[in-house]
């Protein structure tokens, strides 16, 4: 009885063996076998591979929404004139005369519109009796962007880099009433909480008040660097953002002034000073530029967002056509993410200060103007017309450096962290390395010689480190812009490619990496393959006839104990 | 009353690009902001003003500091009143920033976008009035700055009985999601009780069958 059923359990071995043999894909076979086989039987039949799928439509945001308030237009506001900022999304122009004027000086109804308080930027007297105010008191806020909630597990006051990109950002902001987000019934910051913080324009020789208002819940502080500035100020508070040497830094809830008479200009850069290695990443940053000293030089105080200055300083109009403010950012997604996972400021200071490890970190978000195409495109356009001249102030804000090349244009350096370069120096160029937190002015020339520009066109300008184009290795993406002839913009103020389509571009599913990049061109070329179901049905086999040949092997095992 | 109209026509001018159309009054004071206040007009279902209720409300990172977790906060989070009532709130920042107390939730045909709000200035003090509606309901108050909310200024305001607690109402409810504070060598922690468990289990079952 015992000898035959072991004798029936070594069968069933046998066979439970055999099937497993029989259903092992062949191609898995060890390679001198491979070659074995084929000796004796020839190469297989042809058996066809996967036929392509095709990626269901996925949603596509409108490239270029339209502006229905006309704020794209050149206007006059308050006696204010405002240049056109012909790319399809434009800053509030209220909120440029209100910067020009003062929040205290413009008429009620462009305060209201501007969205600003009333105590936002105060510009008071003429010191030196040249027709415009030296005496500027800025008011900067700290907002937090893509954060957490105790409520709900998805980013609160939104701000989207790229389409569906919501790393965690904060900002410098200028003081906006009201409620952060567009309405109740959205979670989408409103228009004028952007990244990156202001490009702060001030005169040479403004008395400049900078009050810090810390509506953050972590401490901070503002640090003017290369702007001159006391490193104590004149009532003998420390005045240089350094908890380290100068002052304690501003805890949530409280405020600082900060005060300079800068005696030299240049473009400048000022950031927050505590924990810099994140806070700075973190977005605290912004240019901060000091316009040289002309008569009746009213200067547009904040640049929300940077990007084209639509009320350019009087110096720049002796020289230029238009002034661009350019600020790269890079982010770490990494970083980012540690403000939403959870609500406790105790553990995201804890998360962020000390779980977070900046020498084993990169870097995979890279943004121009706070955006990464293709929604550079919609605001960080240069444009150009034949002639003329453009001035371009950039600062290098992220933690690695970047190669800035412009395609079809050379450059002139004639600037360097706000010192002009001797005119020996200031050689065109198209490649531009910029070190972190490093500023140039550059001399941007559409004049058709061929150095200067090759013609009018749709040339990009990006970070030629290959990253820099990309999106958390999506590409293109990243801090992709372009300078497009006037004549290249369309009504809406998108550029007339004559390439691939953008719409692709503009899904949130091509940036989460789901849309292969080339199916619509030829989706047999390109597509994503189906999955082979007959080889998944073999394995599946195999795995099923192994289990059994386990069990009879267990039954065995017992068998022979009790025998 | 000319005032206010103007002001009805030109926000609607203005948050036609910020808010969709939605349109509001305000009065502002020295930096700080009233926004829809109502004195006189009645919400549906209410015959009469049923009552006066004054309600001074402080805020700042003071009110957070003996409530873990919060950077901001006021002196009470939780606001009791009867159907009807005409609520005066005066609102007392004592930070140095910006502070707000909102309502979400009132009726729009009184309310533009629903909402009742005061805005006060770092140190200043705001007061405003609003009535409230027949039914009973509770109602979102909070500051609307980036995380404030979410930082501790989340109350609610509830009208009679009430419609049920919001989540996450500081010191009042839980927060719908909840972090966990375990300490970091759990795992280890765990097994070594299961392991205890099952010894113990164990030893006791073998002393059992040796009786």
């Amino acid at each position: 009885m015992q000898i035959k059923n072991l004798k029936k359990h070594y069968l069933l071995l046998f066979v439970t063996l055999l099937a497993m043999f029989l259903v092992y894909p062949s191609q898995w076979y060890p390679f001198d076998m491979r070659l074995t086989l084929t000796s004796w039987f020839g190469a297989e039949n042809y058996r066809a591979l996967p036929q392509s799928t095709i990626t269901p439509n996925s949603q596509s945001e409108l490239a270029c929404p339209n502006d229905p308030s006309g704020w794209r237009a050149s206007q006059i506001i308050d006696g204010v004139s405002i240049e056109e900022s012909l790319p399809c999304l434009a800053d509030n122009p209220y909120g440029v005369a209100a910067f020009v004027l003062g929040t205290n000086n413009v008429s009620k109804e462009t305060l209201q519109r501007s969205g600003l308080t009333s105590d936002a930027i105060v510009k008071g007297r003429d010191l030196d009796g040249d027709g415009d105010p030296d005496e500027i008191h800025i008011r900067l806020e700290v907002a937090e962007l893509n954060g957490s909630s105790p409520i709900s597990k998805r980013p609160v006051t939104t701000y989207d880099i790229a389409p569906g990109i919501q790393p965690g950002i904060w900002v410098f902001a200028p003081k906006l009433i009201g409620m952060a987000v567009e309405n109740f019934e959205t979670q989408e910051a409103r228009y004028s909480l952007k990244l990156p913080s202001p490009a702060i324009r001030v005169e040479q020789g403004d008395v400049v008040k900078i009050t810090l208002e810390n509506t953050h819940y972590m401490p901070h502080t503002l640090h003017l660097h290369g702007a001159d500035h006391g490193f104590i100020d004149n009532t003998g508070e420390g005045n240089d953002g350094v908890p380290l040497t100068s002052e304690l830094p501003i805890l949530p809830g409280q405020s600082r002034t900060y005060n300079l008479t800068p005696r030299k200009a240049g473009t400048m850069f000022y950031h927050c000073h505590v924990q810099p290695h994140v806070h700075v990443q973190m977005g605290l940053q912004g240019l901060f530029i000091i316009e040289e000293n002309r008569p009746n030089n009213n200067l547009q105080t904040m640049n929300l967002g940077a990007g084209k200055v639509r009320a350019p300083s009087q110096s720049l109009k002796e020289s230029y056509d238009s002034e661009y403010d350019l600020h790269y950012l890079d982010l770490d997604k990494e970083l980012g993410a540690r403000i939403q996972d959870n609500n406790d400021p105790r553990l995201i200071t804890q998360s962020m200060h000390r779980d977070y490890d900046i020498t084993d970190a990169n870097v995979d978000f890279f943004t121009l103007n706070g955006r990464s195409f293709p929604y550079t495109f919609r605001e960080s356009l240069i444009v150009s017309r034949e002639g003329e001249k453009a001035k371009l102030r950039v600062v290098n804000g992220g933690s690695k450096g970047i190669a800035l090349h412009t395609h079809g244009h050379k450059f002139t350096v004639i600037e360097r962290d706000g010192v002009k370069l001797p005119k020996s120096n200031q050689t065109p160029q198209d490649v531009l390395w910029m070190a972190t937190s490093q500023r140039y002015d550059l001399d941007l020339s559409f004049i058709n010689d061929g150095t200067r520009t090759y013609g009018p066109g749709i040339w990009l300008y990006h970070d030629h480190q290959n990253k820099g184009t990309t999106t958390d290795g999506i590409g293109p993406g990243g801090n992709i812009s372009a300078i497009v002839d006037k004549e290249y913009l369309d009504e809406s103020g998108w550029p007339m490619t004559r390439g691939v389509g953008y719409s692709q571009y503009f899904s949130a599913d091509y940036y989460k990496k789901k849309i292969p990049i080339w199916e619509s061109y030829i989706p047999s070329f390109y597509a994503e393959p189906a999955k082979d179901n007959i080889l998944l049905f073999r394995i599946l086999l195999l795995m099923l006839f192994f289990g059994s040949f386990l069990a009879i092997l267990r039954s065995l095992y017992t068998q022979r104990k009790k025998g | 009353m000319i005032n206010q109209k103007l002001w009805v026509i030109l926000l609607s001018l203005i948050f036609m690009h910020q808010s969709h159309g939605l349109q509001h009054s305000m009065s502002e004071d020295y930096g700080s902001m009233v926004m829809s206040s109502n004195h006189n007009n009645l919400p549906l279902g209410c015959e009469r003003i049923s009552g006066e209720e004054n309600i001074i409300v402080s805020a700042g990172q003071r009110y957070a500091k003996d409530i873990p977790g919060t950077i901001y906060g006021m002196n009470q989070h939780e606001w009791d009143v009867d159907p009807c009532t005409r609520v005066t709130v005066t609102f007392i920042n004592e930070d140095d920033v910006r502070h707000q107390w909102m309502v979400h939730g009132l009726p729009k045909y009184l309310y533009p976008a629903g909402m009742f709000y005061i805005e006060a200035m770092g140190g200043k003090t705001a007061t405003g009035t609003f009535i409230v509606p027949s039914e009973d309901r509770n109602y979102l108050v909070h500051c609307d700055m980036t995380q404030h909310m979410e930082m501790g200024m989340r109350g609610q305001l509830v009208v009679g009985e009430g419609s049920g607690d919001l989540w996450a109402v500081t010191g009042i409810t839980d927060p719908f999601y909840r972090a966990s504070y375990l300490p970091d060598n759990l795992i280890y922690l765990s097994l070594v009780v299961l392991f205890l468990g099952y010894s113990v289990t164990s030893w006791l079952v073998r002393m059992r069958q040796k009786r």
